[in-house]
Order: C-alpha cells, then structure tokens, then sequence
C-alpha cells in the first residue's frame, strides 16, 4: 500500500521521525538527500528500534583508529544497542539479521512509503 | 586406554639449584647474583604465592637420586615419556615461569635469556621428543620480541611464554603487541599459563585478593579470561592474523559460557571496538587452542562434554598433563572423560595444527625416537 506521508521539507535532516503508515509504525529519516525508512520494532526483544540515535557507522582500519563513514547510517536500539544499518536493516555484525525497512521515495517533493500488508 | 601417538602441551621441566642456571647469566648478571657474603645469591626466583598445603610436587616424581621434580631428565624420560606414546613434549619451565613476576625488568629479562639457553643446552640436547617455551621477561616487550626472534632459527623453540603479568593490563593491551608481532613473524604460538598475575604482581581474581591456595586455584581461570577476552576486545587477531595463541591450564568448561557472553556483548557494544570485524566467538575459532588440565569434573562426564561440544573444543582441546605437578591429569583418565571420537584429534592433532607440524612426520619419527633411548 502507498502512503504519503509528508513533503520532504517536513524531515529535517539526520533526523528520524516516527509516523503512523496503515497502521504501522514506521521510522523515516531524512540523511542529507536520502530516505530511509524502517518499521518500529527491533528483530531481538521488540524494542521500539526508531527511537535509538542515528548516526554514521564507525569502523576502524586498524586496533585503536575510529573513523566515521557519513555515507552509511546506522540506528542503535535504545534497548541494548544493537545497531542496524539505514539501507537494508542489516545488524553490523550479522547481515543476515536485520530490522524490516520499508520501501520509500520521493514524488513530486512527498516523501512516500510502499507498505506491505504483511509488515508487523 | 588411548594408545595412539600423544603431544603432552604442558611438561614442567625444573631446575633444582640456581648453580644450574647461573652460567647461563652475562658476566656482569653473574657478579650481581653471587657471592653477597652471608646474605647468599640474590633470589633468582620470585618469592610469592601461596603455599599448597600438599606442596606442589605429585610426591612420586621426586628424583630417586634427589633434586627437584621436573629436574632430572631419566626420571621423566621413564615417568612421562615412556608411560605412553608421547612423540613430542612441551616444556613450560618450574618457578622461572614466573620471571615477569621479578621487579627488576633488567634482571627478568636477562633470566629469560639465561632460562632459555639452559633450556636448549640442558633439555633439547638430550632427547629429540623435548620442544621448548620460550620464556619472555614481558616487563620489557621490545627486549622480549628480540628473544624471541633469537630463538627464530631453532625449531624446537616452540612458543613464546606469558605467565605473570607486570603492567596489570590485558595481556591483548597494545603494550605487549612487539611480543606477538614476533611470535607472528617467526611463526610461534604464544602461550598463557595459568597462574599468569598471582604472583608478586596484580591479584589473579577478581573482586578482591583471596586468602588461601585453595580459592586461588579454584579461581585460576579468571586470570585467563581476562586475557582472552582482552586478546580479542583489541584486535590483536586482527592486527596479527596468523597468530595463534594456546591457553594452559585455565580449564576450558567456561569457555562456552564466556564467548556465547562476549558475542553477545559485542551486539550491543560493537560501537566501541569497530576494529573488530567479526564475533569473538569466530576468532576464538581460528586462533585459540586450550590444554585439557585441569579438565573440569562434573558428577556426569556428559555435562562437560556437552558443553565442549557446544563451542566445537574438540578441535581446540590439546592434551596437557603437568607434570610433575599435584594436580596432573593422566592419559587413562582422559581416555575415560572425553568421547574416543575426540581422543586422536585431542591427543595428538590439534596439537600438530596449532605447532604447525605435520602429523605423517611425527608418526614417522617414532622409530628414530626408539633408538635415541
Ligand atoms: S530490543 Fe533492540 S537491541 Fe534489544
């Protein structure tokens, strides 16, 4: 099912809003140009994954160096942690693991998501 | 009774005077130790510890014709070697296992020196069975890498040993990372013996010192613990990815517990250590080994077989039987405790991968064994 759930200048960026999407709750944040959007519910203990902070993934080239890749964000559920990555949910240490995301694009400056009837 | 060809991992050979290593000491070590008058030769060992109420000798190595146990070549050729078919044996020092214990960083890492040339000249030279630790004043880590490349030539110098800890650190803290870029470099295990940090250094448990031998030997796996979770929380398998390291005398029933722990931690912690690019449990699998004793007894065998089977320690589990110390496992014991599936791969296998040895040569070699007898 399609919905709209906003023009794009209502997301601000690097920020993830939660909306409702037929009768889902889903979290769609606004990364510079990018959407992405992800249903509310975190595959470990159910934890409301959305509201965690969003950031860009840290990774490390070597023991003791930290560097922050912009282009990749992730969320960590506020719950325990874990963190999953914007694109396609993937937990960072299992990517056959992950949260639902949701299909979203921008028509016409709408922000608009393709939810699946059989989505939590 | 497994009969099959064994690797003994753990073998404490000894010496029994401090006349036997001190040749082995530079000239001006020499003059610092000896001849003090009536106060003697300075300690060459660490004095600490707790005292075992049993003494920490099983009573029936003792030398027939005196001295220490560990410390005569016969009696353990006829005690341990010959009891079974032991084609190889570790050797893992007596009290000078514990050098990095001493205060004087100098004088620990001239004793290892010293410990490993007395161990080439006065072990290895008597019976090809016998590869030796190198030992490692680690309060120095550059000095102790340049013992271990000195060692690099000499294939029966088989691991790089760590027992006591001077920095109260991890041993996985980058302060120690020039000893393991050397053990990579020459292609060495490195070992952790128990005991690592009971000594004249930081206390081997945690939450508080304990008063007795009793609580402490109970408590020696968390000393190995911490360097394992240390080793991996740092990224020293990522940093030397063709190290391997072998923990001795630990136990290994908590092995399970702990990493099925740590890959959860690391779900949620992972911000903390980007470094690390997969689940501890995954680099436990490819560069960790672990000795049997002191195999954890439960009321059923089944409980700790069970759980080894859990982590798949079948394939880490090295056969270790500590001599001469009290608290030895035999072969005929084992055999009766672990699945006879295992035995080979336990007894003599895991052992070739984590040396590096091929297993047709040393089935080979037994008969050259024989006759060097
Ligand atoms: S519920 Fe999300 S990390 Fe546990």
């Amino acid at each position: 099912m399609r919905v709209d759930v906003g023009a794009v200048s209502d997301f601000e960026d690097r920020r993830l809003r939660i909306v409702i999407a037929a009768n889902h709750q889903v979290g769609v944040l606004r990364w510079r140009d990018r959407f992405y959007a992800l249903h509310n519910r975190c595959p470990h203990q159910s934890g409301p994954v959305c509201l965690g902070i969003v950031s860009g993934r840290l990774s490390s080239e070597k023991p003791g160096s930290m560097e922050v890749d912009e282009e990749t964000p992730v969320i960590a559920c506020p719950w325990h942690g874990w963190e999953f990555e914007l694109e396609r949910g993937r937990a960072l240490w299992d990517p056959s693991y992950a949260v639902k995301v949701v299909p979203v694009r921008v028509e016409s400056d709408r922000v608009v998501l393709e939810v699946g009837k059989s989505a939590i | 009774m497994y009969s099959g060809p064994v690797i003994d991992c753990d073998v404490h050979h000894a010496r029994s005077t401090d006349a036997e290593l001190i040749p082995y000491l530079s000239r001006g070590w020499r003059e610092y130790v000896t001849d003090r008058g009536p106060a003697g030769n300075v300690p060459l060992t660490v004095q600490d510890g707790f005292p075992n109420p049993h003494g920490f000798m099983r009573a029936d190595t003792y030398p027939k014709g005196g001295g220490e146990p560990g410390s005569d070549y016969p009696t353990m050729r006829d005690q341990l070697l010959a009891a079974s078919d032991v084609r190889r044996a570790i050797l893992t020092f007596g009290d000078d296992s514990h050098l990095a214990g001493h205060h004087n960083p100098y004088f620990a890492a001239e004793l290892a020196r010293a410990a490993n040339d007395w161990s080439v000249d006065r072990w290895l030279s008597q019976d090809p069975r016998l590869f030796s630790s190198i030992m490692v004043g680690s309060q120095l880590p550059d000095v102790a890498a340049e013992e271990i490349r000195r060692h690099a030539a000499n294939p029966r110098m088989v691991q790089a040993m760590l027992v006591d800890n001077p920095f109260n650190r991890g041993f996985g803290h980058p302060v120690f990372h020039p000893i393991y870029a050397a053990a990579e470099e020459t292609g060495r295990p490195v070992a952790i013996h128990g005991g690592a940090g009971g000594w004249a250094n930081p206390p081997s448990t945690g939450g508080g010192s304990v008063s007795t031998y009793f609580e402490t030997h109970v408590l020696w796996p968390q000393a190995i613990q911490t360097h394992l979770v240390s080793f991996i929380a740092h990224g020293v398998f990522e940093k030397y990815p063709r190290l391997r390291i072998v923990l001795i005398e630990g136990g290994s029933a908590w092995i399970p517990s702990l990493l099925w722990r740590f890959d959860a931690e690391y779900k949620g912690l992972r911000r903390e250590v980007p470094w690390l690019k997969r689940l501890p449990s995954e680099y436990f699998a490819d560069h960790v080994w672990v000795t049997t004793q002191p195999l954890e007894v439960a009321p059923r065998k089944e409980n700790v077989v069970e759980l080894l089977r859990s982590m798949k320690l079948e394939d880490h589990l090295v056969y270790s039987s500590d001599y001469p110390h009290w608290d030895a496992d035999e072969i005929e014991y084992l055999t009766a405790r672990l699945p006879s599936e295992w035995h080979r791969r336990v007894f003599f296998g895991n052992a070739c991968r984590l040396y590096d040895w091929k297993e047709e040569d040393i089935e080979h070699a037994g008969a050259v064994v024989e006759q060097t007898r």
